[in-house]
């Protein structure tokens, strides 16, 4: 008996297995020190800083903020957080979800890029490879600083890979804009003005952290130096590079994609098979874009954000030298005369605009990253890329830049390659000897007709100087705008509350 | 046993003449003879075996086998004493009587009564901790998914609050809430630490124990902060096989609906609508198609049913018991598409060889749960127009190739199309499930007991999700058909070796367990899917291999860690007067950083029983305890890796003309290594009282639980590019105080037997610490809640209303003390709100707490008579002082967008005694504003009182046993929720709202259901 009674004993001992095993390793993931190792490490490092592109914030939000926001865009959306916010100057909340996410997600990015910045320096590899990650991972450090100032003006510049406890200060914008202009000087170096492998196509060059760079001078009016990095682009390495194609529209169908004009393209795919646009939940998630259900046209998308009729009226004061109207109207909206025989021959995803919204309907809503030449609805899943920087822009700001620094004369053959394009009449024959302050009005002009709906519009405004109740003649969203407050979104109160050494925009404290 | 009555019964004839003796010499005495048959009161059947004794000497006798007895008394004053263990003693005058027949009631005193505390079983008058006992006749009464929802208002300090839905459990709340994270219990089903969800029946269970303070939880260390609830299973008794079997059926209903406009009255008032705002009115209204006339609610609310059927074969020997039980269960929702059902086998046995004990405790089950892959019916019945079809040909489009009907331009509306939900999307969840333990005990002495134990879980559990091609939503995104299927394997293992001891010294008595423990728990899973369905002929097929659009795969170990702890309590008892229980568990969990892995759980109580001492000499009081614990608990609600940091590799970049997918690789998370366990401080005193033969007892406790280091997920600045939650931070705390009480009477007559059973809770539950949330934050926000340092935990915090503007000038007028008008875009008939910081405006500043969604009391009731075959069982449940705010009339009464309730008046010029605002469209200010989320319009009083079950059953009589060689049957009907009263204007204020900080969010809670029930219960 009692020999059973120990036999019992020692089994239950053995098969209980008492050694402990406290120290249970995550089979899903490696920690963070036994990563960034190799070429490997630093090339997916660096391909997670593009992946932050297709996050909802930043792909579907921060355009609204361009453009809906501007005087180019409307909402009329039962969503009345959207129409305050984003079409309004009406900040319901300092903390206002989607604007705080674009703020997250910009942030996002960032981390991800500093990460590779602190990181890959120390890794023993190809030196070559080395220098285009770093150039890559710099691009997206300005890019999202670029975002942020446009949005935020005086946010904290993180450098360095975070920490649960760190507490930035407040950097001004003037320290935002510098910390950009160093990244991208740097980035210009150490990235390739064409990627000799295929496989490489979309991701940053050298022509696109020049074009960046150029944006962030004009921004703050330093025309001046804005004149060299766009100089490269136009009359340097990137003319032979870069130019535009012939057909317009074609940089905005997915047939088209990262054509000659493209200088720095969101890649987006559909992935038929996500369920979120959190790119961290799971591999499946989406990397395609949503912003084209939100300004689908009702009855398709959700018609979070449209356009303004007025900017359609722009573009018929003038025709091309056929004496057709501007082709670039065609591309650029979806309205009862998207086909110039009107709303019986429009077609709207399928049907005729007549059909499905009769004949007395005003809405105008944006095409260009739409899918209505490929299908008759619209998702979540959109793979149209996003032409974030065209050449057309580029030659556009290099117009810009002359022009501000004293060349209006030289000016005028850029800005003609790009009515050239859309076949209207070229400007040194129509408007020549243009004053410096005249050619700008003009050029405002091109660039809303070349540009609307591409996301420059904001800024464009901002940096004109225009931004101000005087445009709620064409944008009645604008009477609520506050001049010397609203150029600016109130940072995030939470950030503050948790973070006393980040301060409060002055106009919205 | 046996033995000895015999002896005694031998002893006693050989009295008897002796006794003849003496009484035929006392002439003042006449002896007489009684004889009587004793009976059972429950179900008349005979008693052998009682005792029948004269009161004050051990003469007696024992009754035969057919319940009768023959015993010479001394004289008509003497009295009989009826005993028998389980029954009541009855005494009896025997007067001048010759035949005295009695019925015994079954005992209803608690003395005696043992109680499962954890690791061991103590008589109940030795009790000092908190525990809640709830008796599974009480609990099965109710139709129910899980234990969770049969236990409501059945015991003090337990708050459950229903899912509703089939296959959905109930929230279970012990003694309020006490963590930001985590408020589950911890389950224990017969030593084996697993959750008691649906998937377990219900049928099997013989007790049900619930530990709520440090003293009776502490065993159980660092699990058990939320209390504990300890359910053990039936076990077979000696004697031949016995087959019970029961079944029921009952049919299920949506007890309320909203009352809506028919599409004739709609149209009507969104006409007046569109008028009042002075836009186009909408096609849909001006030209109302006559035969479109839908009732949603009629469309998506069915008559649902719920079906319950037990085998049980149980038997057992001397040395052995076994019990087999197959059960089925299944729930056919009130709503379409939604069902639960749920087969399981048991399988409990027990064999001693000598001083050992082998037993083992087995279930298998095996549960589906179908219903639409997305959408909540709730909110959308409600709202969809009646003016739209179910379906139609003319929504036919590419998008919506079946034609069903959804908002359009003229008919705006975003609600979702339930019935196409549930035609296109469809979801079905089997979980199939082992659950038991294993036991060897050995008894090295009468004192000594070691006993080990190993415990099983292991869960595969399949999800299947099919979306067919279709929309059913206004504007919605155009989706590919996809399939995805996941399939998951949880699995737990516990051992444990404890050494129990029960050792008597006089008048010392002292028990106690220690022991090991060790649990480890892994989750494991991988899915699969593919987009564009094949259809063939209309049909869909619905696997994986014949998609054929693009595949995805996922897979991995979420879940893995293990706790390691020594545990350990003694029991002490001094002349069964005054009482020490001190209990200590040390645990050691995977889930901390290195530092923090050991955590120690210590308990101390005492108790007193009163009634035992000599100078206690109160008559009526037959029992009287004071009891008092003090005691620290741990709860850990954090993953299994979550104080380290990780490289995440879910980042896609697209490059290249084939817009080829790159892994991207990327630390997403931050994360503090220095988390460690919850801790909760528990006080308890309580008193315990049995009055008049214990047929009234009378329970009052009073608890204060300190939790401490409770688990947060502080905000960091979004600066830091965080993903994937917030890192925890050991920051909180929140005291929950309250006082329980529990009253039961029962009397047994010998044909009407009645009790009834009051409970009474209160919580007070108050936020102590948040957290370090930045300067002047003591609160966290959380939609309209505001779970602030000082008051309970999500507490409404909105704008105050202060009824209607009545005129153009009352708007004017309304200024603050600035003369700032403070809702300039208002018109008559639209909500005015009060404008707390006077600065002229209504804005978020202006918000101030609005009610609680915490309970000021809960209460239950039980009510069972008895008289003959019959019996009437009723349970109540109140509970008072909760606020809802209730977010689907929110949506209804804002008019945007919605069919309109059939009732809503409308302010108007004409119209202005009445609380509803004016209608119009939200194209003007004004109306946006009336319809802000954030105000108190939407607040409701969630106070209720509900006849939670009413049963009527009868027990078949003697006769009909004898003829169909039944042991016992019984039929029973019964009704569930029968009525509600309440003010609430929702469908039901009994809600589980939406996560711990919006408990009071009705979110289209799905509501308790109203069930009819017919039952039989058979023993043969």
């Amino acid at each position: 008996m009692k020999k059973i009674i120990y036999i019992l004993l020692a089994g239950c001992f053995l098969t209980t297995a008492c050694e402990k095993e406290l120290d249970i390793e995550n089979p899903n993931e490696p920690i963070v020190e036994a990563f960034w190792q190799n070429a490997n490490d630093a090339t997916a490092g660096v391909n997670a800083i593009y992946s932050t592109l297709h996050r909802g914030s930043i792909s579907r939000w921060m355009p609204f903020y361009h453009i809906i926001r501007s005087d180019v865009g409307r909402s009329t959306s039962p969503a009345t957080d959207i129409v305050n916010n984003m079409d309004q100057f009406l900040v319901t909340d300092y903390n206002y979800g989607n604007a705080y996410g674009i703020w997250n997600d910009n942030y996002v990015g960032i981390f991800r890029a500093n990460q590779v910045i602190a990181n890959v320096p120390s890794i023993e590899m190809d030196e070559e490879l080395r220098q285009r990650l770093m150039g890559e991972a710099l691009f997206f450090r300005a890019f999202f600083y670029y975002q942020l100032v446009s949005l935020w003006g005086n946010v904290p510049l993180m450098l360095k890979p975070s920490t649960p406890n760190d507490q930035p200060g407040t950097s001004s914008q003037e320290e935002v804009w510098a910390q950009i202009e160093a990244d991208l000087i740097a980035a210009a170096e150490g990235l390739p003005a064409v990627y000799p492998d295929a496989e490489d196509l979309g991701r940053v060059t050298k022509g696109a952290a020049k074009a960046l760079l150029a944006k962030a001078y004009m921004q703050q009016q330093d025309y001046t130096a804005a004149l060299s990095p766009l100089e490269w682009l136009v009359e340097g390495e990137g003319s032979g590079i870069y130019e535009l194609t012939s057909n317009y529209r074609d940089n905005f169908l997915i047939f088209t994609e990262n054509n000659v004009e493209s200088v720095f393209e969101w890649q987006f795919s559909e992935n038929p098979t996500e369920f979120t646009d959190n790119d961290i939940e799971t591999p499946n998630h989406n990397y395609g874009t949503s912003i084209a259900q939100f300004f689908g046209p009702s009855g398709i998308g959700w018609s979070d954000g449209e356009a303004h009729r007025w900017v359609v009226r722009e573009f018929l004061n003038e025709t091309t030298t056929e004496g057709e109207r501007d082709p670039r109207l065609e591309a650029t909206f979806l309205y009862d005369s998207t086909d110039v025989r009107g709303p019986e021959f429009t077609m709207i995803y399928g049907q005729t605009f007549a059909q499905r919204y009769g004949l007395e309907n005003n809405r105008v809503w944006f095409r260009k990253f739409q899918n209505d030449h490929w299908k008759d609805g619209e998702g979540y899943r959109s793979p149209n890329n996003w032409r974030y920087i065209r050449y057309a822009d580029v030659l556009l700001m290099y117009a810009e830049a002359l022009n501000q620094t004293g060349s209006t004369g030289e000016a005028y053959q850029h800005v003609d390659r790009v009515r050239q394009r859309a076949g209207l009449a070229l400007l040194s024959d129509v408007m020549p000897g243009l004053s410096e302050a005249d050619f700008l009005e003009q050029l405002k002009h091109e660039r809303l007709l070349e540009l609307s709906g591409e996301g420059h519009r904001w800024n464009d405004l901002a940096r004109w100087g225009d931004l101000g109740p005087e445009l709620a003649d064409r944008d009645p969203g604008f009477l609520t705008f506050d001049v010397g407050k609203d150029e600016l979104l109130p940072i995030p109160a939470q950030e503050i509350d948790i973070n006393p050494n980040l301060e409060q925009n002055r106009a919205w404290r | 046993m046996r033995q000895n009555v015999l002896l005694k019964i031998k002893l006693w004839m050989m009295l008897i003449p002796l006794l003849c003796i003496q009484k035929q010499l006392n002439a003042q005495n006449q002896s007489q003879v009684v004889q009587g048959k004793v009976t059972s009161l429950g179900d008349n059947t005979s008693l052998p075996g009682v005792s029948v004794l004269l009161k004050g000497t051990n003469t007696g006798t024992v009754t035969g086998i057919d319940g009768e007895f023959t015993l010479e008394v001394p004289s008509g004053e003497s009295v009989l004493v009826f005993s028998f263990v389980g029954f009541s003693t009855e005494e009896i005058v025997v007067g001048n009587r010759q035949t005295i027949n009695v019925t015994l009631s079954e005992d209803i005193t608690t003395l005696g009564e043992v109680v499962v505390i954890g690791y061991q079983t103590v008589r109940k008058e030795d009790l000092t901790g908190a525990v809640a006992v709830i008796t599974p006749e009480a609990s099965k009464r109710v139709s129910a998914n899980s234990l969770a929802e049969s236990i409501q208002g059945l015991a003090p300090g337990v708050t459950v609050r229903n899912g509703g839905g089939p296959g959905e459990g109930a929230s279970i709340d012990i003694r309020g809430v006490a963590s930001f994270t985590n408020t589950n219990p911890l389950y224990v089903i017969d030593g084996m630490i697993a959750d008691a969800n649906p998937t377990i029946n219900t049928n099997d269970i013989a007790s049900i124990q619930i530990l709520k303070d440090a003293s009776a939880a502490a065993i159980y260390g660092s699990r058990a902060a939320n209390g504990v609830i300890i359910i053990t299973t039936k076990q077979g008794k000696e004697g031949p096989a016995k087959i019970s079997a029961s079944a029921k059926y009952g049919v299920q209903q949506i007890a309320n609906r909203w009352d809506l406009m028919n599409s004739a009255e709609f149209a009507a008032m969104q006409r007046r609508q569109y008028e009042n705002s002075g836009e186009t009115i909408p096609s849909s209204v001006t030209d109302v198609n006559p035969e479109i006339d839908t009732d949603w609610q009629d469309e998506v609310i069915r008559t649902g049913n719920i079906q319950d059927y037990n085998v049980t074969l149980s038997g057992g020997s001397e040395t052995s018991s076994y019990l087999v039980s197959g059960s089925y269960f299944k729930n056919e929702g009130a709503i379409i598409g939604q069902s639960f059902d749920r087969s399981s086998l048991r399988v409990n046995t027990k064999s001693k060889v000598g001083r050992i004990t082998f037993g083992e405790n087995l279930l298998l089950s095996n549960s589906f749960d179908r219903s639409p892959g997305d959408g909540n019916p709730f909110y959308d019945m409600p709202q969809m127009l009646p003016v739209i079809p179910v379906q139609s040909d003319d929504y036919i489009s590419a998008t919506n190739p079946e034609g069903w009907g959804i908002g359009s331009i003229d008919a705006v509306t975003y609600a979702w199309n339930s019935v196409a939900v549930n035609s296109i999307d469809s979801r079905r969840a089997n979980f199939a499930k082992l659950v038991g333990n294993a036991y060897v005990d050995v008894e090295f002495t009468d004192w000594l007991y070691y006993k080990f134990n190993a415990g099983v879980e292991v869960s595969f559990d399949h999800v299947k999700n099919v979306h067919e091609y279709g929309v059913w939503r206004f504007n919605a995104p155009d989706y590919p058909s996809t399939i995805n299927e996941e399939r998951s394997r949880y699995s737990s293992l516990l051992f444990e070796h404890t050494l129990n001891f029960k050792k008597e010294l006089g008048a010392h008595s002292i028990n106690g367990v220690l022991g090991y423990s060790q649990q480890s728990s892994t989750r494991e899973f991988t899915s699969a899917g593919r987009s564009n369905l094949m259809v063939y002929n209309g049909r869909y097929y619905k696997t994986i291999g014949s998609a054929t659009g693009d595949a995805v795969a996922d897979g991995g170990i979420p879940v893995d860690y293990s706790i390691y702890g020594y545990l350990g309590r003694v029991n002490y008892v001094y002349n069964d007067k005054y009482l020490l229980t001190l209990t200590a568990r040390l645990d050691e969990d995977s889930r901390f950083g290195a530092n923090y892995r050991q955590g120690f759980f210590p308990s101390v109580a005492a108790g007193w029983r009163i009634s035992e001492e000599s100078f206690f000499n109160l008559d009526k009081v037959s029992d009287l305890k004071l009891k008092a614990s003090y005691g620290e608990l741990g709860i850990n609600p954090v993953g299994s890796w979550d104080y380290t940091a990780f490289i995440n590799t879910n980042p896609r970049a697209i490059f290249g003309p084939n817009e080829d997918v790159n892994v991207g690789s990327t630390q997403a998370r931050l994360a503090n290594p220095d988390l460690k366990w919850e801790e909760r401080v528990v006080k308890n005193i309580g008193i315990e009282a049995g009055l008049f033969r214990n047929s009234l007892l009378i329970s009052v406790e009073a608890y204060d639980a300190l939790s401490k280091d409770n688990l947060l997920q502080l905000p960091v600045g979004g600066y830091l590019g965080n993903l994937g939650g917030n890192p925890f931070v050991n920051a909180g705390s929140i005291r929950n105080r309250g006082i329980e009480a529990a009253v039961t009477y029962r009397s047994y007559g010998s044909d009407l037997k009645w009790d009834a059973s009051f409970n009474i809770t209160t919580i007070k539950n108050t936020v102590e610490d948040v957290g370090n949330r930045g300067e002047g934050i003591d609160y966290i926000q959380i939609g309209n809640t505001r779970t602030q340092v000082g008051r309970s935990i999500g507490e409404w915090y909105v704008l105050e209303t202060d009824g209607l503007f009545q005129s153009e000038d009352e708007v004017l007028n309304y200024t603050n003390s600035e003369g700032t008008v403070i809702q300039p875009f208002a018109k008559p008939g639209d909500v005015k709100y009060v404008d707390h910081n006077d600065d002229g405006t209504i804005n978020v500043e202006d918000r101030t707490f609005a009610g609680s969604p915490w309970p000021t009391l809960q209460t239950g009731a039980q009510f069972n008579v008895s008289y003959k075959q019959f019996s009437l069982n009723a349970q109540f449940v109140g509970v008072f002082g909760t606020v809802i705010y209730n977010d689907v009339r929110k949506v209804l009464d804002s008019y945007q967008r919605t069919n309109f309730r059939a009732d809503i008046n409308p302010w108007t010029p004409e119209n202005t005694n009445t609380s509803d605002p004016r209608i119009g469209l939200d194209t003007e200010q004004g109306i946006i504003d009336n319809n802000l989320g954030n105000t108190d319009r939407w607040l409701e009083n969630g106070s209720y009182v509900r006849l939670r079950n009413l049963e009527l059953g009868y027990a078949l009589p003697e006769i009909f046993m004898d003829r169909t060689g039944l042991e016992s049957g019984r039929l029973f009907i019964s009704a569930q929720n029968l009525f509600t009263i309440t003010p609430y204007s929702g469908l039901d204020p009994d809600v589980t709202g939406n996560g711990i900080y919006e408990r009071g969010l009705d979110n289209g809670n799905w509501p308790s259901s109203r069930v009819f029930s017919l039952g039989v219960q058979l023993e043969f």
